[in-house]
């Protein structure tokens, strides 16, 4: 395969497009495919051979996809995507065209999964040439990817079976890279919305599901929607391939942000094994109300956390780690009825910089604001007056 | 596919002599060859010579046919392509099942190659070339493997080949068009049959799939043939398919001209109950007359009969023979012919050329049942034949244009139309180019028929005077449906262009247009200018240069302070900003100019201006770090709060210590880690402090944040006093905080107006 002729390839895929054998289609045209590093197929002007032997848009969508080949081979990546773009639009010429067949979704798949990867490859050669906007490539691309998701949305024909519809998902899968990617969150959605109203939502295969999940629970995270965060992210844990041990690392970096707000703290075997020592000292912190250890575990990996994104998630952790300090402050004081200044000083022992009075009525009224305390502040007797049964309730029973 | 029909009907009667005696011995198929050579005899009759001009790529349509005409074109072929070392290959594939295949090299895929440096470049058309040699070449093997008349072969050929087999290649090229018109021909091509027996056959589909890809261009060209004139242009790399077999052929000069029709292929998924029925309709003929008789009535009865899906559910086996029809079919006939003739004036339009050519696949499908058959009664006679068929030649293509022009539209359903008139625009020009072209392509093809007349003999039959009937389709309505199914099956007619041209590349500046590529120096003098939106490029005249616009800002900056007249200086500012971007100036002085303007807007709440400037100014820090980066900066990571937005977390990303290090930044960045965590307190404390014009930007959310604030404050409390509130809340008297309270309806203790009764005040809150 690696060798063929121009003339071999186009054959095999004229055949394939007849024989709608989208799978094999896909990985004709696909940058995953070694066809494309051969030198007999990187061709300038593809043109007219392609269109000598397949019809229209097909042999728009194969020259354009020649020519991408082309471009890759020169290390252009701008001049790729450009070319892929053209391939995703014919592709999706043909496609529409389709009535009530979906044979050509691997093939969907496989054009615009190397869209996203040019436009992502073009930007990056663009912002070292110190040209272009950040995230426009990718924008152009999701407009790309988008138009392909309203065709399969829009698909209320076809039965089941030979419903476009089965595109929506791996779409909206490669539509939250990029909106993630430029931060354009909001963006996600519609697409959430559209594959939750479907009736397929449950149907689509694991590999989408995981990786849909996965997505969809950093935006419940990022909205502080921590319960159904945990509860897309668990899923997505739960379900993705056990082979599969660096998505399940990355599902975990998000997972374990989210089930230590929720009061669910990681075990060390587990930070050991998915290589997420980072988290150590602060789950440690966290768990002992160790102000001081999880200040400092945060400066000590914020730009691994801030890459993540999650640094300022883990920061929400203080207000746990406040209210486990302030529960030692009361176990030790083993009174219902507790002096503000002692919880002053439990602060400043952690070297918890301006701190005042004030400031310690500010955090407890916040804490139970949030139910983390069951209790009252007493402005005139600056004392914090706590309930006599189970002060300080278990994070994961709070609602 | 009824010129597909006529066209290999004669050559297989006219060059059928020698395989006779083989044919025979296989008594099942030598019935179903004499049905099918009769149906095709009543239109093909006159047409010889186009059949001749044409046999080459229509044999590659009729799977059977070809035995025939291989044989005779074998030799001629010997002749005229030796050079063309490539049959093997399509042999190859063409009898995958035979044992014969084995002797030839089962690399196919390299006899494209093989032949392009093998094939002669007279045709001009380097990339079809090695489609129509490779289709050329491939008859001698094949008529070689079966000369030795060896009947199972022959079945084998027939039946597993050319008919399940060879309808697959068909098959899969009308799967095309049939999903692109489903409502047209529900039955014909149901998805789910083809890909059945798609599958059934796998291993002959791919070869024959393969061929049939590769001889696209020739079936094409059968197409078009009769209609030679019109149809040139598409079809020029369809006339290669003869000009190569043909190699004195100059007649497709231009090679570029794309191959204008894919063959439209006959309907290879004709339930076999059907394809039996109408052997046993033709076999049940007595005479000639009968068998046009029945195969006018035939097509009629099957495109009903498919159309509606019928075909796929009746009993083939206790249908009525039709051949009672033929008083109606008299009328039919008489009243067809002068339509046709009609017809013929109308231009012919390219849509209307290929449906012709669906129109011959049709009656392919029936071919390879029939078509190695060839008539006892019929005598050679060349010199007789290749008279009349010039005739013909022009008759029919008379009766091509009446046939697929009168038809036009009329039966396609209305997802087709808009390509169909299309495409008739376009093959009205082509005809009007290529008239010449393809008149001396049919006379090349004459010529090679002459040759191949020698040594094979014409049936007597078709030169019957028939010839009339030709123009007398009565199903023309039934061919023009099954044309317009397969319309889609088009090879693109102009040359493709990739045009990326549209997508824009990104660039450095909001507008869209790189300034940078084009710049202008303003001469403009003026200090003070109003601002438009410009809508054309820009006339340098009415554009200040950066000296004035110096003095411009200054001029703004001075009125600002004196008049605080913020529609006058925004207007100003954005005059002098839109300057700057024509001349393409992105120095240190229009980073002043965008602060100036993002403090103003700042200053006065215009939220539009101020983005739009910080978006500028994020980008121009990039190559003009200011002194104001972090105060800008700051403004950012506020402004982030402020809309509780996400993006926040990239925007850490960015931070470089030094930057952190900025009074600015490490207060917005503390006001925001307040923020994060609820520390209202720390908060309105930062806020009272904020360095710069952050406060104006806290002033746009701070409301928000005391009311998050108090709810917090007075939740399970006694009582508090109002001035704990005031001091918490960042307010600079009492009396403000007094208006917020009461503007939210808190509630206040009965016994001391001053203090909040916060049970109350919750429930409200």
């Amino acid at each position: 395969m690696a060798h063929i002729t121009i003339n071999q390839y186009l054959q095999q895929l004229y055949e394939a497009i007849d024989n709608r054998d989208g799978a094999f289609c896909a990985q004709l045209l696909s940058f995953k495919h070694p066809h494309v590093a051969n030198p007999r197929l990187q061709l300038q002007s593809p043109e007219e051979k392609c269109q000598q032997v397949l019809e229209p848009p097909y042999d728009e969508m194969v020259a354009a996809h020649l020519r991408c080949c082309f471009a890759v081979a020169n290390h252009d990546f701008v001049e790729a995507y450009k070319f892929q773009t053209l391939v995703v639009q014919s592709f999706l010429r043909a496609f529409q065209s389709h009535k009530e067949e979906n044979w050509a979704l691997p093939l969907m798949f496989a054009v615009t999964l190397d869209l996203r990867i040019f436009a992502n490859n073009a930007e990056q050669q663009l912002q070292r040439k110190g040209k272009g906007q950040p995230g426009e490539m990718l924008e152009k691309a999701a407009e790309q990817l988008m138009s392909c998701f309203r065709v399969c949305a829009s698909d209320n024909r076809a039965g089941i079976d030979d419903s476009k519809k089965w595109g929506m998902m791996f779409l909206s899968n490669q539509l939250f890279k990029i909106y993630f990617k430029i931060n354009k969150l909001p963006l996600c959605k519609p697409l959430i919305r559209a594959i939750d109203s479907s009736n397929l939502r449950t149907e689509f295969s694991p590999a989408q599901t995981v990786t849909y999940k996965y997505y969809v629970g950093r935006k419940a995270m990022f909205d502080s929607d921590f319960k159904p965060a945990e509860e897309y992210l668990s899923y997505s844990f739960d379900h993705c391939h056990r082979s599969s041990q660096k998505n399940k690392r990355m599902i975990l970096i998000y997972l374990l942000p989210v089930k230590m707000l929720l009061g669910h703290m990681p075990t060390l075997q587990l930070l050991r094994k998915y290589d997420l020592m980072q988290f150590s000292d602060v789950t440690k912190g966290v768990r002992e109300g160790n102000l001081l250890l999880l200040n400092e575990a945060l400066s000590k990996h914020e730009t691994f956390f801030i890459r993540c994104g999650i640094f300022l998630i883990l920061e929400k952790l203080k207000i746990i780690t406040y209210r486990n300090l302030f529960k030692k402050v009361y176990l030790l004081l083993q009174t219902h009825q507790l002096p503000l200044e002692a919880f002053l000083i439990a602060l400043r022992m952690m070297k918890v910089e301006g701190v005042d009075l004030d400031e310690v009525q500010c955090i407890l009224a916040n804490l139970i604001y949030m139910g983390h305390i069951k209790g009252y502040i007493s402005h005139q007797h600056q004392k914090l007056v706590v309930s006599k049964q189970n002060p300080f309730p278990a994070l994961s029973t709070l609602t | 596919m009824a010129a597909n029909t006529t066209q290999t009907a004669p050559s297989t009667n006219s060059y059928g002599g020698a395989t006779e005696g083989q044919v025979h011995e296989n008594p099942e198929w030598e019935k179903a060859r004499q049905a099918l050579a009769s149906i095709n005899k009543s239109q093909n009759t006159t047409k010889t010579a186009q059949a001749t001009a044409t046999t080459e790529a229509s044999q590659f349509q009729q799977g059977a046919t070809e035995a025939l005409q291989q044989q005779q074109y074998y030799q001629w072929y010997q002749q005229n392509q030796q050079q063309y070392p490539g049959y093997t290959y399509p042999y190859n594939y063409y009898y995958p099942m035979a044992p014969y295949g084995g002797a030839y090299p089962p690399n196919q895929y390299n006899v494209p190659q093989g032949h392009f440096p093998g094939s002669p470049a007279t045709n001009g058309q380097p990339a079809s070339t090695p489609f129509h040699s490779s289709q050329n070449t491939y008859n001698p093997p094949n008529s070689m493997s079966y000369q030795p008349s060896d009947p199972n072969q022959m079945q084998v050929y027939n039946h597993s080949q050319g008919r399940s087999g060879y309808g697959q290649g068909f098959q899969s090229q009308n799967k095309y068009p049939a999903t692109g018109a489903p409502q047209q021909q529900p039955g014909q091509f149901g998805p789910g049959a083809g890909r059945g027996e798609a599958n059934k056959a796998k291993n002959q589909k791919q070869g024959q799939q393969l061929w049939h890809r590769m001889k696209a261009p020739g079936t094409a060209a059968l197409k078009f043939n009769f209609p030679k004139r019109p149809y040139q242009v598409p079809c020029s790399s369809a006339n290669q398919a003869f000009s190569s077999g043909d190699q004195a052929s100059g007649v497709n000069p231009s090679p570029s001209s794309p191959a204008a029709a894919t063959a439209a292929p006959g309907p290879q998924d004709w339930p076999q109950a059907m394809k039996e029925y109408v052997q046993r309709c033709f076999t049940a003929c007595e005479t000639e007359e009968d068998k046009d008789r029945t195969e006018k009535v035939l097509k009629e009865i099957l495109q009903d009969r498919l159309k509606d899906g019928s075909a796929y559910t009746i009993d083939w086996t206790r249908e009525p023979l039709p051949l009672k029809a033929k008083s109606r079919w008299e009328s039919q006939r008489s009243s067809e012919s002068s339509m046709g003739r009609g017809g013929s004036t109308g231009a012919a339009s390219r849509g209307r050329g290929h449906r012709l050519g669906n129109y011959r696949n049709i009656f392919t499908q029936r071919s390879p049942s029939s078509s190695s058959s060839h008539s006892s009664s019929r005598s050679p006679s060349p010199s007789h034949s290749r008279h009349r068929d010039r005739s013909n030649q022009r008759h029919r293509r008379f009766n091509v244009y009446s046939d697929s022009g009168s038809q036009s539209d009329s039966s396609m359903s209305s997802d087709l139309r808009p390509q169909l008139s299309r495409r008739g625009q376009k093959g009205a020009r082509g005809r009007g180019n290529n008239r010449d072209r393809g008149r001396g392509r049919g006379s090349k093809a004459n010529r090679g028929r002459n040759m191949e007349d020698t040594s094979s003999p014409i049936p007597k039959k078709r030169k019957g005077g028939n010839a009339g009937l030709d123009f007398h389709d009565p199903n023309r309505e039934a061919k023009k449906q099954s044309r317009a199914a397969r319309f889609h099956k088009q090879l693109r007619s102009e040359p493709l262009v990739l045009s990326i041209n549209t997508l824009e590349l990104p660039d450095g500046t909001q507008e869209g247009l790189n300034w940078e590529d084009c710049p202008i120096v303003g001469t403009c003098q003026d200090i003070t200018k109003p601002y438009l939106r410009l809508t054309c490029a820009p006339d340098p005249s009415t554009v200040r240069p950066v000296q004035v616009l110096k003095k411009s800002l200054e001029a703004v900056k001075a009125d600002w302070k004196n008049n605080q007249d913020y529609a006058y200086a925004c207007e100003q500012m954005k005059s002098i900003r839109q300057d700057l971007t024509v001349q393409g100036v992105r120095t240190d002085f229009t980073v002043e100019v965008y602060e100036c303007h993002a403090r103003i807007a700042l200053e006065k709440g215009d939220h539009e201006e101020f983005n739009q400037c910080q978006t500028q100014l994020k980008a121009l820090y990039k190559d003009n770090p200011s002194e104001n980066v972090g105060e800008f900066t700051a403004y950012r990571l506020i402004y982030y709060i402020f809309t509780k937005n996400s993006g926040l977390t990239t925007e850490l990303v960015y931070l470089t210590p030094a930057l952190r290090a900025d009074v600015c930044v490490a207060h917005a960045l503390s006001l925001r880690a307040a923020w994060a965590l609820g520390n209202y307190q720390r908060f309105f404390k930062l806020y009272l402090q904020a360095p710069r014009m952050t406060s104006y930007l806290i002033d746009k959310f701070v409301e928000r944040e005391r009311k998050v604030a108090l709810r917090a404050i007075v939740k399970f409390r006694p009582d508090l006093p109002v001035q704990y509130v005031q001091s918490t809340l960042g307010f600079d008297s009492l009396d403000s905080c007094m208006m917020f309270l009461t503007g939210l309806g808190v509630a206040f203790t009965a016994y001391d107006p001053q203090k909040i009764d916060c049970k109350a005040s919750t429930a409200i809150l």
